[in-house]
């Protein structure tokens, strides 16, 4: 086939769209595993890991232009590199609210809402981000849909515990006097409204991931 | 994609050719099978100002151009692309009758012209060449000076009224000539650079200028379509550029038709563009942004992204 090292340009960015999908998919991991057990150093980690993604984002960013400034992609290859751009900052994105739950895990040494089930809401988003880097890896259009379907399924739960956290608030009994008290429970709510906030962000992106992969499948914008 | 061309309910169906129903063949006359949708059809808004009906071209033996049907707006700019011996560019001599001039070419089908077909008998072919004019790939201005190349088709046609003592004196420079002459280059973007040096010869300009040159010779009979083949393909980057500009200002105006190698030309300059592909048929025709974005042929596209062959 003509342009062979064109083709194996796209191959190569491919794998590593998908490796840089990988590390960010970890990276999320392992920074809601920290704020479910509270461990600090693992928080520390994913903060102090945000450089060589940020790195990694910018290296493949330079090699999506020299692809459209050199190779000229039209067609199937100009909506996969599109896409691939857009992609590579919505994970760059997802790796900095990771780095956003890893801080909430170091300011957490207080007490936490243990009937709001983060990690289900974790799980989800993370279960919908690698589903839409599974679709882009195998081309796969209905799995696009079933990743844009599910983001109902994260925003209830995300709305639930936001609800749940106001509700508690409001009924709980805080000791007249007791200023500090006071405080405490505020930090608390205001830090697990964000963390709930920055899932459903995380699902915001992993919908965007799908919807650039299912335009450059089937040239549709229907999810974009 | 309800914005689509293909459904716009405003449009009227204009064009058709190769269906699903219709295997493509190649030269050696083996079937292709297409591995997706196929293209059927091309609606635009507007008026068709040529249209092509079921066009077939022979040179001797050789099928060069299978039953094309293709409908091409007015003022605007449409693109023929496809590799070497694919029918383009018979396609575009079709336009406005050159192929007479190649013995061995038997034209059948029909062309229009404001829907008036070209190809029946008593056509006064010098007329139709002049309201469908032709730039070539090399410019080939004429061994005469700047202005004489401009004012050649408008003495020949009669629309300027030189007086005879005046031409037996060997002076054109009658105020509706000068005028002329001046109007002709302004259009082609040389008048700047040629206004102090129009008795010069012609063949002392650069090669971009002596193709601008040649555009303005085509516009001095004011033509209504003007057909290009490969106009830029002998030009440098910068006049490139300056040819490209005036193709992009003459469609204000007038009706262009380009054949053109270089695809990112086509992706810049033309508002349709139609894919014609080795066996002398024409595979996809569709707004520009469609094919560059989204064709529906995958051979179109394989074409395209340089994966043909």
């Amino acid at each position: 086939m003509p342009r062979d090292e064109f083709q194996q340009s796209l191959a190569n960015l491919r794998a590593e769209v998908l490796s840089m999908g990988d590390l960010v998919g970890d990276r999320l991991d392992r920074a809601l595993t920290a704020l479910e057990t509270i461990d600090e150093a693992a928080a520390q980690d994913v903060i102090e890991g945000d450089d060589a993604v940020d790195r990694r984002y910018l290296e493949l960013e330079a090699t999506c232009i020299q692809l459209f400034a050199q190779q000229q992609p039209v067609a199937g290859d100009l909506r996969f590199v599109t896409a691939s751009f857009k992609i590579l900052t919505d994970l760059e994105r997802v790796a900095d609210l990771a780095v956003n739950l890893a801080q909430y895990t170091l300011e957490a040494d207080r007490k936490r809402f243990e009937q709001v089930d983060l990690s289900a809401i974790g799980d989800l988003a993370c279960e919908m981000l690698d589903d839409a880097m599974t679709a882009y890896r195998t081309d796969d259009a209905a799995l696009c849909r079933t990743v844009a379907a599910r983001d109902d399924e994260l925003d209830s739960l995300c709305q639930h515990a936001s609800e749940r956290v106001v509700r508690d608030l409001i009924e709980r009994e805080v000791a007249d006097g007791d200023g500090w008290a006071v405080e405490q429970l505020l930090d608390d709510v205001s830090r697990l409204l964000l963390i709930v906030r920055d899932l459903e962000r995380v699902g915001d992106h992993a919908v965007n991931v799908a919807a650039r992969t299912l335009y450059m499948i089937e040239s549709d914008p229907e999810l974009v | 994609m309800s914005d689509s061309p293909q459904t716009q309910p405003q449009s009227q169906t204009r064009t058709k050719t190769t269906g699903s129903d219709q295997p493509l063949e190649t030269t050696s006359g083996e079937t292709v099978e297409e591995t997706r949708d196929e293209w059927t059809e091309y609606n635009f808004d507007g008026e068709a100002k040529m249209v092509a009906e079921d066009l077939d071209v022979y040179y001797g033996d050789d099928h060069a151009l299978k039953s094309v049907s293709m409908e091409i707006p007015e003022q605007s700019v449409t693109a023929l692309i496809g590799p070497s011996g694919c029918g383009k560019s018979t396609y575009l001599r079709c336009l406005n009758r050159m192929n007479d001039r190649i013995n061995a070419a038997n034209v059948d089908g029909s062309v229009q012209l404001d829907g008036n077909e070209i190809y029946q008998d008593g056509i006064n072919l010098v007329e139709l060449r002049k309201r469908v004019g032709m730039v070539f790939q090399s410019p080939n201005p004429f061994p005469k000076s700047i202005r004489d190349n401009i004012a050649y088709g408008p003495r020949k046609h009669g629309d300027i009224n030189t007086g005879l003592l005046a031409r037996l004196l060997g002076r054109d420079d009658s105020e509706a000539e000068r005028e002329l002459v001046e109007r002709a280059l302004k259009q082609a973007a040389l008048w700047d650079e040629v206004h102090d040096r129009m008795d010069d010869n012609a063949l002392g300009l650069s090669g971009g200028q002596q193709q601008r040159l040649c555009i303005a010779r085509c516009l001095s009979v004011d033509p209504e379509v003007i057909l290009m083949d490969e106009p830029a393909s002998a030009l440098d980057p910068i006049a490139t550029a300056k040819i490209e500009d005036l193709i992009h200002d003459l469609a204000e105006e007038y009706t262009v038709v380009i054949v053109t190698h270089n695809m990112q030309q086509a992706a810049r300059i033309s508002d349709q563009t139609a894919v014609f592909l080795t066996g002398g048929k024409l595979v996809e025709y569709d707004d520009t942004d469609r094919i560059f974005e989204n064709p529906q042929s995958q051979r179109v596209e394989d074409y395209i992204s340089g994966k043909f062959g």
